[in-house]
């Protein structure tokens, strides 16, 4: 068969074993040109902004900023602490995430345990960070302990709420569809609850990675 | 499968004053025979989806009970199987899957699965959509595949709620013909609700009006005219004229919101454009 035949061959093959996304990748259709560009334009501004104002305590050139941050990443000082400063941040993530998603989905699924533990924690939820640094010093001791605890303080009500949102949002529908082709509960929990919930807990999650960055300062 | 529907009362609470009910359906019987495809008729809002979701186990009722096959039915399960009117295809999975699933629940061998798969997929004409998404597929494909993940295990009751409601009109008259021929091989017992009176004609067997009046049953008329069904039969037009006859009197005196009032006013048009043409051809003949 000819080379045309075989490209069609090879085509409809890969629309139909993989997804079709795999196909447009590997005709490199997909790379993202947009962001070097921004950077590009970002940085041309930068450098003639601080030529116009010329007052490099005020605004500082791009040619300044850009040694002083090559001089930081490659500060072996600098590396160890970011490093220390992740490692908090996941450990604080990760204690977040794994109490905080059960309670979450046993929330958003039940009407009743949401009656139960939602005053609780929505009132423990208003307590400033800063008012369990001396609390949390004397329980934890100095050191890692009070950083991770008020990092996955912080993120544990975001991933709670956000799986609330995630397992509320499933349309009743799916429940019925699934009940009526022959589920039982631990099928619901595993195709329709944990998959429909998905996009909420990521949320919760990114966004409690995120503010525990914030927080550690 | 035959399903018997006897004496079904269905009471709503209203949500924000708790003492108020609204008491959809009131003592509701009718009966579907072995093989036979029925349309559930009426006007918006008369408790047709209710009485469907009720047969399904989806929702409980005060009052009567629903045999299939003679057995008592309280909740869903896989031998009334269920189209719903927005699909309830699982997005987080592919069509294939979708289509799959009801028979991985019924632990039906992976083999057979794709077997009856690609069977199905060539009935509907979407064998080069098996890997996609839902949201990748259009409207009228999603019908389909909905379709096809009811008809998966071959179930004995089809239950359809306004399954052609969401496609144009040249998709809807596409799919009913595909419906036909689906279910004239197989003796498929089969429910239907609609509001297109056209649509209950074509697919059904017998048609039952219900009104808005606690879903009281107005008619239960069978529909005689030859399979598979023609448009241009003269029989047709009789059918729509007596059963649009009977929808009007079910919304007169009734007119609860704007659609019915321009409904009301539309059917009134055609009776005066219709009077016209008369009286014209009788001066004429003059």
């Amino acid at each position: 068969m000819n080379s045309q035949e075989k490209d069609i061959k090879r085509m409809v093959h890969a629309t139909k074993m993989k997804d079709r996304n795999n196909w447009r990748k590997l005709n490199g259709k997909d790379f993202n040109i947009y962001t070097p560009i921004a950077l590009v334009v970002i940085g041309i501004i930068w450098w003639i902004a601080a030529d116009i104002v010329n007052k490099p305590f005020l605004f500082p050139s791009l040619k300044s900023v850009m040694e002083a941050l090559f001089r930081a990443v490659t500060d072996l000082y600098v590396l160890r602490n970011i490093g220390i400063t992740m490692r908090r941040v996941l450990t604080g993530a990760f204690y977040a995430f794994i109490i905080g998603l059960p309670i979450g989905m046993i929330m958003g699924y039940s009407k009743t345990m949401m009656r139960a533990f939602a005053p609780f924690i929505n009132s423990l939820r208003q307590v400033p960070i800063m008012a369990w640094v001396p609390l949390s010093i004397i329980w934890f001791g100095l050191g890692d302990g009070p950083t991770i605890f008020m990092i996955a303080f912080t993120g544990i009500f975001t991933i709670i709420l956000n799986t609330i949102a995630g397992v509320q949002d499933i349309s009743k529908d799916y429940y019925n569809a699934a009940r009526s082709m022959g589920a039982n509960t631990m099928d619901i929990i595993k195709d329709i609850v944990l998959p429909g919930s998905l996009p909420g807990i990521i949320t919760g999650l990114r966004l409690a990675i995120g503010m525990g960055w914030m927080s550690v300062i | 499968m035959s399903i018997s529907v006897q004496g079904i009362t269905k009471v709503f609470s209203n949500r924000r004053d708790k003492k108020t009910m609204n008491t959809v359906l009131q003592d509701i019987s009718f009966d579907v025979k072995e093989g036979e495809f029925v349309s559930l008729l009426g006007p918006s809002g008369c408790g047709k989806t209710t009485t469907l979701n009720i047969i399904a186990g989806f929702l409980k009722h005060e009052g009567g009970n629903i045999q299939v096959n003679g057995k008592d039915v309280n909740k869903p399960g896989p031998d009334r199987a269920f189209v719903f009117q927005n699909y309830a295809l699982f997005p987080w999975q592919k069509v294939g899957e979708n289509i799959v699933y009801p028979m991985k629940k019924q632990g039906i061998p992976k083999k057979q699965r794709q077997e009856k798969l690609k069977e199905l997929l060539a009935m509907a004409h979407l064998e080069e959509y098996e890997n996609y998404y839902i949201h990748e597929i259009s409207g009228g494909m999603k019908q389909r595949v909905a379709l096809l993940r009811a008809l998966a295990c071959n179930p004995q009751i089809l239950l359809m709620d306004e399954p052609l409601g969401a496609v144009d009109f040249q998709m809807r008259q596409m799919l009913q013909v595909q419906l036909e021929s689906m279910l004239l091989g197989s003796k498929k017992t089969a429910l239907m609700v609609t509001h297109d009176v056209d649509e209950a004609i074509y697919l059904s067997d017998r048609v039952i009006v219900m009104s808005r009046d606690h879903g009281r049953i107005l008619a239960d008329i069978k529909i005689e005219l030859p399979r598979p069904r023609d448009r241009k039969n003269e029989k047709y037009h009789q059918y729509t004229n007596e059963l649009s006859d009977i929808l009007r009197s079910a919304l007169n005196g009734e007119v609860k919101n704007q659609g019915d009032e321009e409904l009301l006013e539309f059917i009134q048009k055609t009776e005066k454009k219709d009077s016209k043409k008369t009286s014209f051809a009788q001066g004429g003949a003059i």
